[in-house]
């Protein structure tokens, strides 16, 4: 049998092995590669357990045989193969199944709550244990996208955006455990689609069908914000069926010529919006002006951005997941494709705490749980909805979270391994 | 008697045809018997006649005259007697039985005839016997004529020494002719002048016509280019030697080998053989086959270098280009509306596509959030919904929908709350002309339950409405009733809440109308024919002939200049209207009856469904340049319907702003390609 010479390497001290070249079977797989680690490092000390590895070949995972691998990256089998060994992530251990009412089109989670916008016109507030703690109704339609504002040991301030064409800020009492809603965001003409909430916790930014974006303030007052009224509509109805006091928006960014799809900050200055025109577009939020545009092929669904790796992740209306840098100036701005999904790609999030990992939910039913570095097929499969993938989060906490057609919100616990917080 | 002719036999009276009778009355037998006047009139020889019954007292000679005796068939007369009494005809009361004794007994009965004028037997006597056999055999009735009398010489032939005519000779055969002359002087005044020579001494080279005297020696099939010499024979090598070497000669095995292969295979036609000289030698046996071999050979060979024409098939397949340089286009299914129960008819969206609306049999319609697949609202309306339209004006939010005999506008209330609320105020704000006109349709508001579910006007038509079509502007819109007068197009003007009637005669059965989406045109598609009318001034524009058998739906390119109509004979016809009436090309691409067309609103794409269940989506580029054709080619089909009662797809839609085509089929699904 052919062999090839390896050198091992890996950036975690407790597994380090020899720096010699090794004579390795050419159709070894990780299963025999890890054997031969763990026998090595077993020879050099003798309590050691047993631990799965994964193997990087020029920073991309082995997923076959040793060989077949090193021939599609063309890389030469005469010479010394360096490889690149760490723990294996451990695969997500289902957790919650958390039932609601109607399709689940968004979610949010913190570390001792998760937020859901349901189809059923209202947003859900769960334990991290799958308990329901609070249902806010108020919107006449939809609700499209929820976020949290700000999180105190009494009370917590929340958004949740609706089909209604307002965004309505929620303060929630946690100890009585009562909600009222605070402020009404008016102003857009169409479903509001998207929310993110700016890092300082005082601004929000709205994306609407309407093509526009919006800044409003985050920040709970007295004061109602004047309206212009349309004539048409008399004031006093509108009073009866509105919650809250009526605010405006800070600032109007229009630019897109399709539907805004997704919102984000990527820092306190600059907005990223994803639209269904096939742009992704980079704002200044002090200004409003357009500092750059992402141009793609297929429309938009879902933008992530990671602060650890300065990527944007985009969902579109294929099968694919983009990978963006936002800050490059250049034509080629896709960097990665990953592809394995089969649906298009609603919903896309990074970890917040892994550079290299992000998750995807897809109309295909699956969610995905994707490493940058293996392009080509996901670290795992998350097939547990009978239905759509509508929404995914991850928090920092480790819980990944999706929610879709089938009113079921699926919870994981990913356990990030000492191997991720060392590299 | 020598001549027995019939007015020998005449009658003894005076009377008028008599006379002759008179002349001879000598030769009567005194006891004048009576002929039938037959004989005397036609001049046949008249027999002598036997004696009749009642011949001694009166004389029955019929008068009719030389008539054909039929006349007299049906009365019980058959003539008139002299005295212009009748003639009866005579008791014949012989039966079979009778004329077989009489044929027995008789004698004479070979010689008895039946007189037709009187209706009398009559015994035939020798003499006229004798007379019928020789006018039978065709000898002159007289036995005495002798046609082979010696010929009388009128001139004699031998040359007598007087002249039969003693006639002197003319004048003018003694001197010379004035037309001769003529001619000869002719004939000198040409020689004289030099037009005719005499005596010229004659030219003995033959002359031979020169068949390649005009051949263009550069012409590419002149002969000397095209030459093919006859082939020429193999010279003789050492194995046509009488001695040859001993290598030439064959073994036992290769002789044995040569025998068992067939003549045409063999390598060489003969075996070599050895001989001590010259002169032992023997005839060669196959010198006749040989030479007739090379006489064929001859006669066979090719006279002429064929042009063969290399053309590579794939050089005739018209240059399109390659699908994936046409992107973007729809390739593969993203999502399926379901919640149908029944097979969904139309489709229509929404202008900012956000929203779809379907129709289906099972009596409801569904308003769909496209991007999830959503069922938002569901509408029951009691009856199968054969058409929507959403109203193409983005600022008005409105649904016409057809169900039987009425056709609803609905305001779906989604989208933006101004503008469906603008939309009601602009329904509402109507007010009735003062004088009441007389229209087609019964415009109903909603009831208050109606009102609820969104309804809010009701065009109740005489008949079931099968298509609805809006007007780009969104305020006119057209309906197509199941009729056969000339009520079957209605335009509505949903403002002001006016049909009228536009057309005075049916041209046809109607399956579907279209308005123009920048001019004042209307599209009226018959079974086979599209006509083209002017609304402007209301006269037919153009009538375009479809070349198919029953045309099912119909599409106008956003450009306004091309449209492309299925057909339920599988094909589907691309118009150019600047070109000409009839298709610019046929496509036949799907299998079976195509249900439903679309263009795409931006994208240069259109889509047909059919009954096999797929969608067919093309490329169709329309040039600005009024030079360059459009450019049809198709891309992809889309496959995913179940075909259900036999039927597949039965609309097809695109999205207006991205490249995105739904279906709606009998399985009771819609479903989105992307």
């Amino acid at each position: 049998m052919a062999q090839l010479t390896a050198r091992f390497r890996t950036e975690n001290r407790r597994y380090t092995v020899e720096d010699v070249p090794f004579s390795v079977p050419a159709a070894s797989e990780t299963t025999d590669l890890s054997q031969l680690i763990n026998k090595l490092l077993a020879a050099g000390n003798a309590d050691h357990k047993y631990v799965e590895f994964d193997f990087l070949i020029n920073g991309q995972f082995l997923r076959m045989p040793l060989v077949t691998h090193m021939e599609m990256e063309n890389i030469s089998t005469e010479e010394v193969v360096e490889i690149e060994y760490v723990e294996k992530y451990m695969a997500p251990q289902p957790e919650e199944c958390i039932f609601h009412d109607d399709w689940i089109s968004s979610v949010q989670a913190t570390e001792e709550w998760i937020l859901t916008g349901c189809y059923d016109q209202t947003a859900r507030i769960w334990s991290l244990e799958g308990k329901s703690i609070m249902t806010i109704a108020g919107h006449t339609e939809v609700v499209k996208d929820v976020a949290w504002v700000k999180q105190d040991s009494l009370s917590c301030l929340l958004l949740s955006a609706s089909m209604d064409q307002t965004v309505l800020l929620w303060e929630w009492n946690v100890e009585k455990n009562k909600v009222k809603a605070l402020h009404c965001c008016r102003g857009h003409a169409g479903s509001v689609d998207s929310i993110a909430v700016d890092c300082t916790r005082t601004k929000f930014c709205s994306g609407s069908w309407d093509k526009m974006l919006k800044i409003w303030s985050a920040v709970p007052t007295d004061e109602e914000d004047e309206m212009e009224e349309g004539a048409n509509r008399p004031r006093k109805k509108q009073k009866t069926e509105q919650l809250g006091l009526t605010r405006t928006p800070l600032a109007t960014l229009s630019g897109h010529t399709e539907a805004v799809s997704s919102v984000l900050w990527i820092d306190a200055e600059e907005i990223c919006s994803a639209s269904w025109d096939h742009t992704i577009k980079l704002w200044d939020a002090e200004t409003g002006d357009l500092k750059s545009t992402l141009t793609g092929n297929k429309v938009f669904n879902s933008v992530s951005y990671s602060p650890l790796c300065r990527r944007l992740a985009s969902g579109s209306t294929d099968r694919h997941i983009r990978l963006w840098d936002p800050r490059s100036k250049d034509g080629s701005l896709v960097l990665l494709s990953l592809t394995s999904h089969t649906g298009w790609v609603t919903s896309v999030k990074w970890s917040p705490t892994h550079e290299h990992q992000l998750i995807s939910g897809s109309l295909d039913n699956i969610v995905k749980l994707w490493d940058t570095r293996s392009c080509k097929a996901p670290l795992y499969d998350l097939a547990a909805h009978e239905d759509k993938v509508l929404c995914v989060d991850w928090t920092e906490g480790g819980l990944l979270l999706s929610g879709g057609a089938d009113n079921k919100l699926y919870c994981y616990r990913y356990p990030t391994t000492a191997s991720d917080v060392g590299a | 008697m020598g001549w027995n002719w019939g007015w020998g036999l005449c009658i003894p009276r005076a009377t008028g045809r008599g006379c002759r009778g008179e002349e001879q009355g000598g030769s009567t037998p005194p006891s004048g018997p009576i002929c039938p006047g037959a004989a005397a009139c036609s001049g046949a020889p008249n027999p002598p006649l036997t004696p009749f019954p009642s011949a001694s007292l009166q004389d029955i000679r019929n008068t009719v005259g030389n008539i054909p005796m039929e006349w007299y068939q049906d009365f019980p007369h058959i003539g008139y007697d002299l005295e212009g009494k009748k003639i009866y005809k005579p008791i014949r009361n012989k039966d079979e039985l009778d004329m077989f004794l009489e044929k027995m007994e008789n004698p004479d009965y070979w010689r008895t005839v039946q007189d037709k004028m009187t209706g009398a037997d009559i015994k035939l006597t020798d003499e006229q016997i004798d007379l019928v056999h020789r006018l039978q055999k065709g000898q002159f009735g007289d036995v005495h004529f002798n046609p082979y009398e010696p010929a009388v010489d009128f001139f004699t032939h031998e040359v007598m020494i007087h002249p039969v005519t003693n006639r002197p000779a003319d004048k003018r055969s003694f001197i010379p002719s004035l037309i001769e002359k003529e001619k000869v002087s002719k004939l000198v005044h040409a020689i004289k002048m030099g037009w005719i020579k005499p005596r010229k001494p004659k030219d003995d080279t033959p002359t031979y016509y020169d068949l390649w005297a005009h051949e263009d020696p550069n012409s590419i099939l002149g002969r000397h280019k095209m030459h093919v010499p006859a082939p020429k024979m193999k010279l003789p090598g050492h194995e046509e030697s009488y001695n040859p070497p001993p290598e030439y000669l064959l073994s036992e095995e290769e002789r044995l080998a040569w025998e068992q292969q067939e003549p045409a295979q063999r390598r060489l036609s003969f075996v070599p053989q050895q001989h001590r000289s010259l002169r032992a030698v023997p005839a060669f046996p196959r010198f006749i086959h040989e030479r007739f071999e090379r006489c064929l050979d001859l006669y066979l060979c090719p006279r002429q270098r064929k042009m063969r024409v290399n053309v590579d098939p794939e050089d005739l397949i018209p240059k399109l280009p390659k699908p994936r340089d046409l992107q973007p286009f729809p390739t593969t299914q993203a999502l399926v509306y379901r919640g149908h129960t029944s097979l969904v008819r139309c489709l229509s969206i929404s202008p900012s596509g956000q929203w779809l609306v379907s129709g289906s049999d099972d009596g409801s319609v569904r308003f769909w959030e496209v991007s999830t697949a959503r069922c938002m609202k569901t509408l029951p309306v009691g009856g199968v919904v054969k058409s929507v339209a959403w109203n193409p004006n983005p600022t008005i939010c409105l649904v016409a929908i057809c169900v039987e005999q009425s056709v609803l506008l609905v305001n779906p209330c989604l989208g933006d709350k101004l503008l469906y609320g603008a939309t009601d105020q602009l329904l509402e704000s109507f007010v009735p002309p003062e004088e009441e006109r007389v229209q087609p349709v019964q415009w109903v508001p909603a009831t208050m339950e109606e009102h609820s579910k969104g309804i809010r006007l009701v065009v109740q038509h005489s008949k079931a409405v099968k298509q609805v079509t809006w007007h780009g502007k969104g305020d006119y819109f057209a309906s197509v009733v199941s009729d056969n007068s000339n009520m079957q197009v209605l335009i509505h003007q949903s403002s002001k809440r006016w049909s009228q009637n536009p057309f005075r005669r049916s041209k046809g059965l109607v399956q579907c109308v279209l308005f123009h989406p920048i001019r004042p045109y209307f599209f009226v598609a018959t079974q086979r024919y599209v006509r083209v009318y002017n609304l402007l001034k209301q006269e037919l524009t153009k009538k375009l002939m479809t070349n198919c058998k029953w045309v099912s739906s119909m599409a106008i390119h956003p450009g306004g200049d091309n449209i492309i109509c299925g057909s339920y004979d599988s094909k589907l016809a691309w118009f150019d209207l600047d070109l000409s009436t009839r298709p610019y090309q046929l496509l036949r691409h799907h299998k079976r009856a195509l249900r439903s067309v679309a263009f795409h609103k931006h994208y240069p794409l259109f889509a047909s469904g059919s009954d096999d269940g797929s969608v067919i989506v093309c490329h169709g580029m329309v040039y600005n340049d009024l030079l360059q054709n459009p450019l049809l080619v198709p891309v992809k089909v889309l496959k995913g319907h179940v075909l259900t009662l036999d039927l597949g797809v039965l609309d097809v839609l695109f999205h207006p702003t991205q490249p995105w085509v739904f279906s709606s089929g009998a399985d009771g699904t819609i479903r989105l390609y992307t």
